[in-house]
Formats: C-alpha cells, sequence, structure tokens
C-alpha cells in the first residue's frame, strides 16, 4: 500500500477531499476544538473530580456512513479515549441516527455498552450541515455521584449493577437545544449532590456546543467533502504510524501474566490476565484467552476499558509521537472472551474500579513485550491509584465527600532509556491534575499533613525509578471511608533491561487513640516503630512490626467493607515504587551519590543495590557526602559476580 | 490479614474454529498463490475488537494475515439483561 507521504498531489485529493495541507489543518483544528472543549469544561467546572482531577475527555467521530471514525481526543483522561469510539458507536446505533435531529444531546453512561464505570457519563451531540448528520462531538465527563450504595461510588464491594449505580441506557438529554425533563429527573431521583451536578452538565452542554459550532466554521470554510476527508485522514495517519511501529519490532510470540491482589468479598482468589501477543510483520494479536473469571465485586474492567489499555500501552511503548485515533487499532486485533474480570458481564460482573484490573493489562503488554523492545522496553509505574473515597457530615449538618483526593492517588512511573523516572504522577493510563492541597482542605474537613517520598523504594537501575509516595491525611470529623490498594502483593514497578522492581506499598489507618496529630501536636512519625499500633488497610506485612515485609502476611483491603474512624484519624498511603531500566551497576557514583544527597537513595541502599560506597550524613551536611572509589569497584565486583 | 488459602482459578478462553479449505475457496484464497506452503490447518475463524469494532476474522495464524473480516454484533460477546425485551 502507498505510504500517505508517496502519495502524489492527485491521489491525496482523490482520496481525502481536499490538498494535503487542508487536510492537515482541519485535522489540526480538530485536535484544536476538543481541547478547547475541554478548557472551557475546566474553567466553569463545579465539582471536585472535574475542576481538581480533569477527570474528563472529548472527542470528535464521523458520521455513521464512515463507521463512526474518532478522529481526535483531547490531552486529557486517556482511560476514556480508547472507549469513546465504540461508546459513540454503540450509542447511536441503539438509539438510531435516523432518530437525530439538529440541537440533539444523546447521553449513554453504561460500562457494558460504553466502557468506563457508571459515573463517567457521555454526552454525545450529532453535528448537522445542511441537513445532513456529518459528524458527532463527545464530552465524557465524571458525575459526582451516580447512586448505588457508596456515595461517589468509588468502592470495590458492591456486588452487582443493582448496588453499582444507574445505568442510563441510550437517551435524549436535549432536545431542540431544551432540556429533556424525564431525563433530568431520571438522574437527579437516583443521584448524590445534584446541586452539583446541575450545573456541571450545563456547563458539559455549552461546550458541546462550543465544539459543534467550531466544526460548523470549519465546515462553512473548507466544505463538507474536506471536513469529512480530513476525519478519514486523521485516523489513516494514526494506522500507518501504528503499522510502521510494529513493522520495526521482531516478529515473534511474547507471553506475560498480572493481575491484582484479590476482591471485596474475601481474599481467597486471585486474578490473573494471561496474555499473549503475537505479531507478525506490521500486524499484532493480543489474545487474553486464559484470564481468570470476573470477580464478585466492582473491581472488574469492561472490555473497552481492556481495548484501552492496550491502545495506551502500545502507543507509550512504540508508537507514542503521533495523535492518537481509533485508527490505532486499524493493524491490531485483540482476542478477549467475555466475562473475565476485565471483560466483565451484567448483571453480577459490577464494573467499577475498572483502572485497577486493566492496569495489569497495561503492565502485561509491558512485560510482554520487553524483549522484543530491548533498549526501549519501560518500567512499570506503581499499579494502583490506590483511591480513597470518604464521606460525613459536619457540625452544621453539611454532607462532605472525598473522591480520589486524599489517598495514594499519584505516585511514580518506571524509567526509560532516556532517564530517571518522575515520582509524581498519575497512573500511565491517566492524564489528570494533582487536586491541590489547598483546594482539599477548604472544602473539606480533612489535613494533607505529608506528601513526600519514600527513601529506596525506587527500582534501581542504569536509571531509576520514580520513588513511591507516601501521604498521611488526618480527618477532622467522623468518617465512612472506602480504601482500593488492589496491587500490594507484587511489584507492579516492573523492572526492565536488567534494572530491578520497585518497592511494595501499603495502606494503614492511624486510630485517635494510638496516634492523636492534634493531641500529640506532632505528626506521625515515618520510622518502623510507628507502624506496631497501627491498624494495616492493605500490604504484604510483618504480621508483628506490621512494617512493609515482601515474605510476610498479606493484609487484606476489604477486610473492614467500610472503615468507620472517629475525629482525628490518620490514613497513610504508600504507594508502589517505579521500576528500573538497566543495571544498576551501570549507573555512575556520581549519580547515585546525588540520590543520596536528594534521599531517594539511603546510604545503605547505594551500598545494597548499586555497589557504591558513601559516607557522610545525607540530612545534615548534604554537600558533604564523599564516594570511596575503590570500595565502590570492590563491592561492584562482588556484585557482578553473584 | 490472610484469612483463606489464595487461588488462582481456570482462566477463561476463545475458541478458535477450524476452516476448511472449500471455505477458504469461498473466500477467494487460493493457498497456493496466496499462502506458500500452508494448508487449510493454518486458519481459524474467531471473533476479534478491533478498530471500527466486533469482527469475526478468518485469519492465517502464522502472519496475521485475515482473509475474511466480517462486522460482529454491537457489542459483541456482551448479552445485556434488556436483550431481548420486547415492549412493543
Amino acid at each position: 500500500m502507498t505510504s500517505l507521504k508517496d502519495l502524489d498531489d492527485a491521489q491525496f485529493t482523490e482520496l481525502y477531499g481536499a490538498d494535503r495541507f487542508t487536510a492537515s489543518v482541519l485535522a489540526s483544528r480538530m485536535r484544536y476544538i476538543v481541547q478547547h472543549m475541554c478548557t472551557g469544561l475546566l474553567n466553569n467546572a463545579f465539582s471536585l473530580i472535574l475542576r481538581d482531577w480533569y477527570d474528563f475527555a472529548a472527542t470528535i467521530s464521523g458520521p455513521p456512513e464512515q463507521n463512526y471514525p474518532m478522529s481526535s481526543v483531547s490531552n486529557s483522561l486517556a482511560m476514556f479515549l480508547g472507549t469513546m469510539s465504540e461508546a459513540v458507536r454503540n450509542t447511536i446505533e441503539e438509539y438510531g441516527p435516523e432518530n437525530l435531529v439538529p440541537g440533539d444531546v444523546v447521553i449513554c453512561n453504561d460500562p457494558y455498552r460504553a466502557g468506563n464505570h457508571v459515573n463517567d457519563i457521555c454526552f454525545i451531540r450529532p453535528v448537522f450541515h445542511g441537513g445532513k448528520l456529518i459528524s458527532f462531538v463527545t464530552l465524557r465527563a465524571h458525575q459526582l455521584d451516580m447512586g448505588g450504595v457508596v456515595p461517589a461510588g468509588f468502592s470495590g464491594t458492591k456486588r452487582n449493577v443493582y448496588e453499582n449505580g444507574l445505568v442510563i441506557a441510550p437517551m435524549l438529554l436535549y432536545r431542540d437545544d431544551k432540556p429533556v425533563k424525564a431525563s433530568f429527573n431520571l438522574i437527579f431521583d437516583n443521584a448524590r449532590f445534584c446541586a452539583l451536578l446541575l450545573p456541571d452538565i450545563k456547563t458539559i452542554y455549552q461546550n458541546l456546543l462550543l465544539g459543534e459550532q467550531l466544526i460548523l466554521e470549519s465546515v462553512e470554510r473548507y466544505g463538507t467533502a474536506a471536513y469529512l476527508g480530513a476525519i478519514r485522514y486523521a485516523t489513516d495517519v494514526s494506522a500507518e504510524s501504528m503499522s510502521t511501529a510494529l513493522a520495526a519490532l521482531p516478529d515473534g510470540v511474547y507471553e506475560a501474566q498480572e493481575g491484582i491482589d484479590c476482591d471485596g468479598v474475601d481474599d481467597s482468589i486471585e486474578y490473573r490476565i494471561k496474555l499473549k501477543i503475537t505479531k507478525a510483520a506490521d500486524r499484532m494479536e493480543l489474545d487474553f484467552s486464559g484470564t481468570s473469571p470476573q470477580a464478585r465485586t466492582s473491581i472488574n474492567a469492561g472490555i473497552l476499558d481492556t481495548k484501552t489499555a492496550v491502545g495506551v500501552a502500545l502507543k507509550f511503548l512504540i508508537d507514542p509521537a503521533t495523535p492518537f485515533t481509533s485508527g490505532a487499532y486499524r493493524p491490531i486485533d485483540i482476542v478477549l472472551p467475555a466475562g473475565t474480570f476485565i471483560s466483565a458481564t451484567p448483571p453480577d460482573g459490577a464494573v467499577f474500579l475498572y483502572w485497577e484490573s486493566t492496569g495489569p493489562v497495561l503492565l502485561a503488554v509491558f512485560r510482554a513485550l520487553e524483549k522484543a523492545l530491548g533498549r526501549k522496553a519501560v518500567g512499570g509505574d506503581y499499579g494502583s491509584l490506590n483511591i480513597h473515597n470518604a464521606n460525613g457530615v459536619l457540625a452544621d449538618g453539611t454532607p462532605w465527600v472525598t473522591t480520589a483526593q486524599c489517598g495514594g492517588e499519584h505516585g511514580p512511573w518506571g524509567a526509560t532509556e532516556a532517564g530517571d523516572a518522575d515520582s509524581y504522577s498519575v497512573v500511565y493510563q491517566a492524564n489528570n491534575l494533582d487536586p491541590a492541597t489547598e483546594a482539599v482542605e477548604s472544602e473539606l474537613p480533612a489535613v494533607v499533613l505529608r506528601k513526600e517520598y519514600a527513601p529506596d523504594s525506587c527500582g534501581a537501575g542504569e536509571n531509576r525509578g520514580g520513588a513511591a509516595v507516601l501521604k498521611d491525611t488526618l480527618y477532622l470529623t467522623e468518617a465512612e471511608h472506602w480504601s482500593s490498594p488492589l496491587h500490594t502483593k507484587s511489584a507492579s514497578g516492573v523492572g526492565v533491561y536488567g534494572g530491578q522492581a520497585g518497592a511494595l506499598g501499603a495502606t494503614w489507618v492511624f486510630h485517635p487513640e494510638y496516634r492523636n496529630v492534634p493531641r500529640d501536636k506532632d505528626l506521625i512519625a515515618t520510622t518502623p516503630d510507628v507502624y506496631a499500633g497501627a491498624t494495616p488497610v492493605a500490604g504484604m506485612l510483618d504480621p508483628e512490626t506490621r512494617t512493609i515485609d515482601p515474605d510476610g502476611e498479606y493484609f487484606y483491603f476489604a477486610s473492614t467493607p467500610v472503615w468507620h474512624t472517629k475525629p482525628n484519624a490518620v490514613f497513610r498511603y504508600l504507594t508502589n515504587g517505579g521500576g528500573g531500566w538497566g543495571s544498576p551497576l551501570q549507573r555512575s557514583p556520581e549519580r547515585v551519590c546525588r540520590d543520596v544527597r536528594d534521599e531517594y537513595v539511603t546510604i545503605e541502599g547505594a551500598y545494597r543495590d548499586y555497589g557504591v560506597v558513601i559516607s557522610g550524613d545525607p540530612h545534615g551536611d548534604p554537600e558533604g557526602l564523599k564516594i570511596d572509589h575503590d570500595a565502590t569497584t570492590k563491592r561492584r565486583a562482588e556484585l557482578a559476580a553473584r | 490479614m490472610d484469612a483463606v488459602e489464595t487461588s488462582v482459578p481456570e482462566g477463561l478462553s476463545v475458541a478458535r474454529d477450524e476452516v476448511t479449505a472449500d471455505e477458504l475457496k469461498a473466500l477467494g484464497v487460493d493457498l497456493e498463490r496466496d499462502f506458500p506452503g500452508s494448508s487449510a490447518a493454518d486458519f481459524r475463524r474467531y471473533p476479534v475488537l478491533s478498530e471500527g469494532g466486533w469482527f469475526t476474522v478468518v485469519k492465517h495464524q502464522k502472519t496475521l494475515r485475515s482473509v475474511s473480516r466480517e462486522r460482529g454484533p454491537l457489542l459483541g460477546p456482551i448479552v445485556l439483561t434488556s436483550d431481548g425485551l420486547d415492549v412493543d
């Protein structure tokens, strides 16, 4: 097939209804449009999950006769992006494209039809020009609550779709640009915090109008044929780019396993992903046969979430430089049985913490392709968003809720050939903001006491993984908590190209009878002695000291499904560490010494993991550290001989 | 804390159906011309998810070349609880 670059001008115009320059301008403009929609929503959102987390995404899709190609996506929550081409197709095909008229907005939030979870409503606006349906603009945005048994929904303990929350099949939310009252009533009679939902939905609607307006301006200027051609062109560029990247990988069969600790019923079952990747020429097939059946509670992911994880992993590893569209999947086939914990089915396969199950999908792709990639392999990240969801009531009776602000939601990435990894980001499948401490504390009876890096948690390597993040949050009122660390049994921070894995994380609660920050007027220390009286929430721990021990016992995250705490309880989250890249013995002693100075690595860790002998006082005299080069040479020879 | 023995249950799989030489011929495949050295045993039929949704493919397993890609159900293998409901 002729490369897009090798098409002559006449061939290009014939294929895409416009010259090359116009098609490129329109493809770029579509990316501008979705970004502009997101900026509009971010600047005007009311609820914390939109305003502080950027928990939304916008896309543009082509019309039914093109099979709904998704030609542009916003630079936002990646977990939404792979689901949205199918979400638009499945929603509109079920609703019936022939039933659409200008002025409509159709919604759907069903994980089995549209992916993600019920709080993530897809708002889809058909765009008409000259009486003809030519496109769709879509905003998918997390709603703070969508009913179900847990306020705000973030829980791994809900057992089926009925406990999970309100499921909305494809239906109209606006007709003739007027709200459909019955649809609003359906949501507002089932969801909490509607005073926040209503202005958010109005903002979403306005940004759909903005997207539509900008598309129509483009069509007026360049014509319908050029616009529709540019949609095809944008997806063809992605498809060609992914094919070219695949062709550069060695052919072969690559296998890996990954998993999560358990579900929310008990800890008797581990859930395992089996992945077999076959790669031939410029094509790839990913077969998930052998993957564990769906979980008994809401830790499952849907099929479309797994598709997203595959797309994100492959874009990340082999084709990171070109924009993501639905065309990226053209040379890729996914083989996935229904009814696994990464392809759950209704009504028992409740989907909520879907990223906890598809994070291992991404890591399995990373693991499987490590050898094929060689130096281009990428270390694993911290693996679990460790989301903390809590609610309570203020003294005046006002209810409060915190979602994904005060757990271990941010942490490290894995190292690459290019250098050391960042230590404070979101998991690879997300692309969001970190809620500001000031925003958290101004709206919640919570105080963020610590956000700091844990020494010796980085996966050692020539380039080291990111450091685990330790975060303490004090809750000033009584509260109910749902905690969801689901990847603590084994390292998610996979080491690659000879690098080592990152350390394991864990979660504890310090009840006020044991440690009381306001009473003691001091933070809770991070030394090993403080954990013996803490209550473990999750992790591999020594049963006596309750410190992390990879060979210890597993403490189960839902042993107490809802953690009820008195005022002044503190939750401590420690994320997993990021994976290292390359042999630690190849890291220059000077770089290791800088890590000791910056307290990413201790003097003991430098000796143990890197074979670098350093003396001095990293905390009291960080610039006075000294490297013993002779002793380092001897120690490294010892380590190399092992 | 760890209360009961942990297990990994047997996983689920996608069946890959065999394809006959006659079926390949009906799809316009000339084995000698298109896939020299291969036989019908090198092909399988199964559902996949890709760009554009679900498809049932007939695919040469060594080269991953599809000789047939037919559009599958909108939701693939998902069966909704409302499927089959007739409200008319």
